[in-house]
């Protein structure tokens, strides 16, 4: 029961990460994004905090764009409400642009 | 779920008001019923599909994405002068001449004798006492001519792969093909440094139609909770910054790329030190490798190994890397540089006609055919030194200007190869071969061993235009510059080893973010001759043209190369 719960909303998350290729983030200023992340989502998802570590990282460019979309940080709403529609496309595009299945730079370390 | 839904829909039913017929309330019940049987098959098959996705992931342990190039370039060079002619003790030859090592001079079968007559002038000037000292001994009549390649067409496929080993262990690796369309031999005639096919510059030198291994490295960061990373392989060692801005492309490696483009084997050490300073990006990183293996594969079982193994080690320096600005210092050394690299070349028919006589006999007769052949260098030269500081600033806007200024320094222990000795030229001295038929020329020592220090500049800017990005660069680099930029993949040369001027101005055309076309135009003005290579005295170009220095492979004044490509990345 539980299980099917959990695999039909896999299920819808597929699909809408396959239409949400269609909606990518754009227009978003990735280094303002970055000021602003550091600024208003590291204050509670640095490591170890209560909130869980929070990286670009921890997601997939699809995801990042179904939170924005979707979810908008419904846990706490506030936090969103409070930051213009610019801002949140400023660090959705930062968080996009760095997400786990983007290009990263191919360093060592 | 089944169960649940019918309950779900029972409850419904049962309490909405009976505003309904009996019919409808039926007629109601049947369309639910259906609906939900219909649900059911959804959800069943929705099943099937995400059991095939859950196990696909769970055994897909490797990301796989790469990028797709094909370039067009039209390559113009002017003023392409072969003068050839090695440095020759003649004092050492006159007195064995004189001593009658070399047989007599007027018995045209001796060894002497047939030098004698195949050189006229060689004779004359023996004869009246001309030759002193060390001068050169010119080996084939000079020739000046612009060459234009109208049309060169490439393709670079470039797969990169990427696995999660463990938390904080990651594996990466980039496979490469890179070929000019056409050709697949691998190997190319050898008529500049450029053209030997050898490891270190294998990802930036057309070889053919297989994927090369050029990069494959794990990272194991976080070792024992400290912020000390380990990493060993084939190294991220090209594409370097500042030099990724004109490729479009994120860093694409961890030297500076002013300094160093190069496949390397070897391992980084690295400290994450922002974790403590709280700069963002700030890693110190200690980088170790090996260039040049002297012993295995080089006929090491017959005991006359003369080479050394070329061991590389230095510091590479993140000061700060926040995503605005960069600054990068590197300090590097190698130890036991030899005179060359193993690799493999098409030897030139010209070289044979000069060094191979008697194998230039039966060569004329199939002049189209060149025999392919591995070498490997013939002794150690000396140590190098390259230190350099890069700093890159990127705006909010994307507007990117940098700026790095390169130093080199070349320490010669006064041993010389055929081509010369670090930095300098060799001195040759005349004796028999083995069967005392004929006299050869042999390199006997390098003509200086002094420390020689060259420096390079490499600055330029990247603005935001309709359509994309329009980019200004300017590199110089001075007499004795010698960075090891060998795998830059630009058809003239690597363009930043360059030791004169290069200025490039192109414009990308951003197609949708995954896709670009970019249209450039280069012009090199070399200044001296060697550019790219540590072996051989620098001679200044106007000389060469003017016929009062010498380079013994063909030395290219000014060159352009406009180009077009258009670059995929999946």
């Amino acid at each position: 029961m539980m299980k099917n719960l959990v695999k039909i909303a896999t299920c819808l998350m597929l699909t809408l990460s396959i239409g949400g290729q269609a909606y990518a983030v754009d227009g978003g200023n990735p280094k303002k994004g970055k000021h602003l992340y550091k600024k208003e989502c590291k204050a509670c998802h640095s490591k170890g905090d209560a909130a869980g570590e929070l990286t670009p990282m921890s997601k997939t460019m699809s995801q990042w764009d179904r939170f924005f979309q979707r979810d908008m940080h419904k846990v706490k709403p506030d936090v969103f409400e409070k930051l213009s529609e610019k801002e949140r496309l400023d660090i959705q595009q930062f968080l996009y642009d760095h997400a786990a299945d983007s290009d990263q730079p191919q360093t060592c370390g | 779920m089944r169960t649940l839904l019918s309950i779900l829909i029972a409850n419904a039913l049962a309490f909405s008001g009976s505003a309904y017929s009996a019919d409808q309330e039926q007629q109601k019940l049947a369309d639910l019923k259906q609906q939900l049987a219909e649900l059911s098959q959804e959800i069943d098959d929705i099943n099937s599909r995400v059991d095939k996705n859950e196990r696909h992931t769970s055994l897909d342990r490797i990301e796989i994405t790469g990028d797709f190039r094909t370039k067009a370039h039209s390559l113009h060079y002017q003023n392409v002068t072969w003068n050839p002619a090695i440095k020759v003790d003649f004092n050492d030859f006159g007195q064995k001449a004189m001593s009658g090592a070399f047989g007599m001079p007027n018995d045209p079968s001796s060894p002497l004798g047939q030098m004698l007559s195949a050189n006229p002038d060689l004779a004359m000037a023996f004869q009246n006492g001309m030759l002193q000292g060390v001068m050169p001994y010119v080996l084939a009549p000079k020739s000046t001519q612009d060459i234009n390649n109208d049309i060169f067409y490439t393709t670079r496929l470039r797969l990169n792969l990427k696995a999660k080993v463990w938390d904080n262990v990651s594996f990466a690796a980039r496979l490469s093909m890179y070929k000019n369309w056409g050709d697949s031999t691998g190997t190319q005639v050898f008529d500049s440094w450029r053209s030997f096919t050898m490891d270190g510059t294998s990802s930036g030198n057309t070889s053919g139609d297989w994927l090369r291994v050029e990069r494959a490295y794990f990272n194991w960061k976080d070792i024992g909770g400290s912020n000390t990373f380990l990493s060993i392989g084939r190294r991220p060692s090209t594409y370097g910054p500042p030099s990724h801005y004109r490729e479009n492309e994120k860093r694409g490696g961890t030297p500076s790329g002013h300094l160093v483009n190069f496949n390397f084997d070897g391992l980084t050490l690295g400290y994450n030190l922002s974790e403590i300073t709280g700069i963002d990006g700030q890693i110190v990183r200690f980088c170790y490798g090996q260039g040049f293996e002297s012993q295995w594969g080089n006929g090491e079982m017959f005991g006359d190994i003369v080479t050394k193994d070329t061991h590389l080690g230095g510091f590479n320096i993140d000061a700060i890397n926040d995503g605005n600005h960069f600054l990068q210092f590197t300090l590097f050394g190698a130890k036991d540089i030899n005179d060359g690299f193993k690799g493999t070349m098409a030897f030139p028919t010209q070289l044979a006609g000069i060094f191979a006589p008697t194998m230039y006999q039966d060569m004329q007769k199939f002049s189209n055919f060149n025999f392919e052949t591995r070498v490997q260098p013939s002794g150690v030269i000396g140590d190098m030194y390259l230190g350099g500081i890069g700093y890159a600033y990127e705006s909010d806007e994307d507007m990117k200007v940098f700026a790095s200024l390169g130093w080199t320094r070349a320490e010669g222990n006064g041993n010389a190869g055929m081509f010369g000795g670090m930095l300098s030229d060799a001195v040759f001295e005349a004796q028999l071969n083995a069967d005392g038929s004929e006299i050869i020329m042999m390199p006997s020592a390098a003509d200086s061993d002094d420390a020689k220090d060259g420096y390079g500049v490499y600055v330029g800017i990247q603005v935001p235009v309709p359509y994309g990005k329009f980019g200004l660069e300017y590199n110089y680099g001075s007499k004795y510059w010698t960075p090891f930029t060998q795998a830059q993949d630009d058809p003239i040369g690597s363009k930043l080893a360059t030791r004169g001027h290069v200025a490039e101005a192109y414009y990308m055309f951003d197609i949708n973010p995954r896709m670009f076309i970019k249209l450039a135009g280069l012009y090199y003005d070399y200044e001296y001759t060697g550019s790219g290579t540590p072996v051989g005295a620098p001679q200044k170009i106007d000389d060469v043209i003017a016929g009062t220095a010498f380079s013994m492979l063909p030395a290219v004044d000014t060159a352009y190369d406009i180009n077009a490509s258009l670059v995929v990345n999946f």
